[in-house]
């Protein structure tokens, strides 16, 4: 596969605008999902050190604590996240190689 | 030859349960034929998978990866399965039972390792390696010296641990069934070798799908009959545990284990960073046929994941109301006076099998207890065979015979390694039968966080890695984990402060919980 690639194809692939695209465009989507993920969880940790006992009491009307709330709500995102990735990848990103692959002729 | 190490295992299997049977009447418990039955029917299912499996697993590809054709429901599910041992289950419901609001948050740690996990490594791992995640790591650096250290780390951490869920195996099994730890433990590794020697990938992920079923009917149908209880009315359950609790309302806010901002940091880091960093978690990635497979069952198995942090806190919260006003349920000491945690019948640990058996009797009681069970064999499995692969493949198949050896030997190596890392655990468990294994199973993390996942992380996302950054990166968290840990039977306290900032040293007085099984 792409081990047997001279080094023709390479050029003519790393400077095909789609293959600029996709890697670019993925790497944003990477990387900004990372970040999101991460400071969602420890941003939770740090409201936690910081103001635990607010995170005991439940909201007006409510009677599930505001703390668990959250916690429920990070569980649902962590969900929305990964499916949010999956379905971008599959359809879009691996369109994108498919066409990047026409162009280089492979 | 197949059928009679099958027959053997069966026969094993009889005696154990026969034995069971003694020593509940020699211990004057009450024995629960349900819980029986249902793990006679786990053995029995598990071994026909096995039987089934093992005529279809010939090439080196069919026992590493069950021939690259599990579909990604499948593997989502048998990813599940094999990341849901008996800490989440068993564990977190017990640290919730005892400590409320910060159980929640340590299940959400781990759950926040998948999304990183997927957006990080699972489709590069799945297109730069073939069997093993060493594979992966050594793609684009010197074959054999990168390939030593992860083979290395993902021993390491297969062997501590299993000797982690052996133990806390053989003490589950003990309680559940009142067999004997000896035979419990000899049991459930007789049982793993007999999956991964003739069964190969494919049995176990057959194995770790039944599991990770039998977890979301269990979790399901106690999480109907805990809402039944309350009325499905979260707020009466949380109003009526902190009545009984004795933390009182302070179980539904922070407490102590997340109450110090670097202590609860550095654990969060070990609960991300180390589910992404365990060998038989990356090797399920290789099971399927394609990069887009391998995100489909990540997402699968988050959905798992996260189901499961969404009812488990139903059954510790539930467990307070339930448990702590009954002393029926606790060792109670001379003075009718015990401890609504410590004291409970078989530790803290048990509380969603005692919950399970006060709300829907000795059928729940039994169906959970069985759940249990399976939850700790296919967890045991995913890691032996692991750990096989790491021998067969990487040591013995690329680094020694430098990828010229034969298919059907490499095979065989495999079977032997996994046959030989079984009883090397079965022995291990035996010795350390009394030992706080909380250090092995941080060891375990600790080495995924601090070894395998760094190594693995900057060969595929990092091109200015050179082979003697990973080796020695890999190789420094390696040792430090390894020395801390030597070092932390003497001078527990002082390592565990400065050696390790990745292990959660502020968790000790949590570890009769969670680490026993992690």
């Amino acid at each position: 596969m792409s081990l047997s690639l001279s080094s023709e194809q390479m050029r003519k692939i790393l400077s095909n605008p789609s293959f600029r695209e996709l890697t670019a465009a993925r790497a944003r989507l990477r990387w900004g999902l990372s970040i999101v993920t991460l400071l969602m969880f420890f941003g939770f940790i740090g409201l936690i050190s910081a103001a635990s006992s607010a995170l005991g009491k439940s909201m007006a009307g409510g009677a599930v604590p505001l703390g668990m709330s959250i916690a429920l709500g990070m569980i649902a995102m962590v969900v929305a996240l990964t499916g949010y990735y999956v379905r971008r990848s599959n359809t879009y990103f691996d369109g994108l190689t498919q066409l990047v692959r026409r162009e280089c002729g492979r | 030859m197949m059928m009679r190490i099958l027959l053997a295992a069966i026969a094993a299997t009889v005696s154990f349960s026969a034995h069971a049977q003694a020593t509940a009447v020699v211990a004057g418990r009450d024995l629960n034929w349900i819980a029986i039955g249902m793990f006679l029917l786990i053995v029995a299912v598990t071994l026909l998978i096995t039987y089934r499996s093992a005529g279809r697993t010939k090439s080196k590809a069919d026992f590493y990866t069950a021939g690259h054709e599990i579909t990604p429901l499948q593997n989502g599910l048998a990813i599940a399965g094999d990341f849901l041992s008996a800490a989440a289950f068993l564990g977190i419901s017990a640290l919730i039972y005892a400590t409320g609001f910060d159980g929640l948050v340590y299940a959400l740690g781990f759950l926040t390792g998948w999304p990183i996990v997927l957006f990080m490594m699972s489709e590069r791992l799945r297109n730069l390696g073939s069997y093993t995640f060493a594979d992966a790591a050594s793609f684009r650096l010197d074959r054999t010296s990168v390939r030593l250290v992860a083979a290395t780390g993902s021993l390491v951490v297969v062997l501590f641990y299993l000797i982690a869920q052996m133990i806390g195996a053989g003490k589950v099994i003990q309680l559940l069934f009142g067999v004997n730890y000896l035979f419990a433990v000899v049991g459930v590794g007789l049982l793993m070798i007999v999956y991964v020697a003739v069964g190969g990938m494919q049995a176990t992920t057959w194995v770790q799908i039944t599991k990770a079923l039998l977890l979301l009917i269990g979790g399901t149908l106690m999480a109907l009959v805990v809402l039944w209880r309350f009325d499905f009315s979260l707020g009466r359950l949380f109003a009526e545990a902190s009545r009984v609790h004795p933390k009182g309302a302070a179980v539904l806010s922070p407490g102590g284990l997340f109450a110090e901002p670097v202590s609860a940091i550095s654990l969060g880091l070990a609960l991300v960073f180390g589910t992404a960093g365990l060998p038989h978690i990356l090797m399920r990635f290789f099971t399927v046929s394609d990069s887009a497979g391998a995100r489909k069952s990540v997402f699968y198995a988050t959905t798992c994941v996260a189901y499961f942090c969404l009812v488990i806190p139903l059954f510790g919260f539930a467990a307070m109301v339930v448990l702590m006003p009954d002393a029926s349920f606790f060792n109670v000491g001379a003075g009718g006076q015990f401890n609504k945690i410590t004291d409970l019948i078989g530790g803290p640990n048990m509380a969603a099998v005692h919950l399970a058996g006060a709300l829907g009797g000795p059928i729940l009681l039994g169906f959970i207890s069985a759940v249990a069970f399976a939850t700790i064999l296919a967890v045991v499995a995913g890691l032996t065979l692991a750990g096989a692969s790491a021998v067969s493949h990487d040591i013995y198949g690329q680094v020694i015979a430098k990828g010229d050896a034969p298919e059907a030997r490499e095979v065989m190596v495999a079977k032997i390694a996994a046959v030989a890392i079984g009883i090397v655990a079965v022995g291990l468990a035996i010795i350390f039968e009394n030992q706080n294994v909380a250090f092995m199973a941080g060891l375990a993390l600790s080495v995924a966080a601090s070894c395998n996942f760094p190594v693995l992380a900057m060969a595929i996302l990092w091109r200015g890695t050179t082979t003697r950054g990973a080796v020695a990166g890999g190789l420094v968290g390696l040792f430090s984990s390894l020395v801390f840990v030597v070092l932390s039977k003497t001078v527990w306290v002082a390592v565990f402060h400065f050696a390790a900032p990745l292990f959660p040293y502020d968790n000790r007085r949590s570890s009769r919980c969670p680490w026993h099984f992690w």
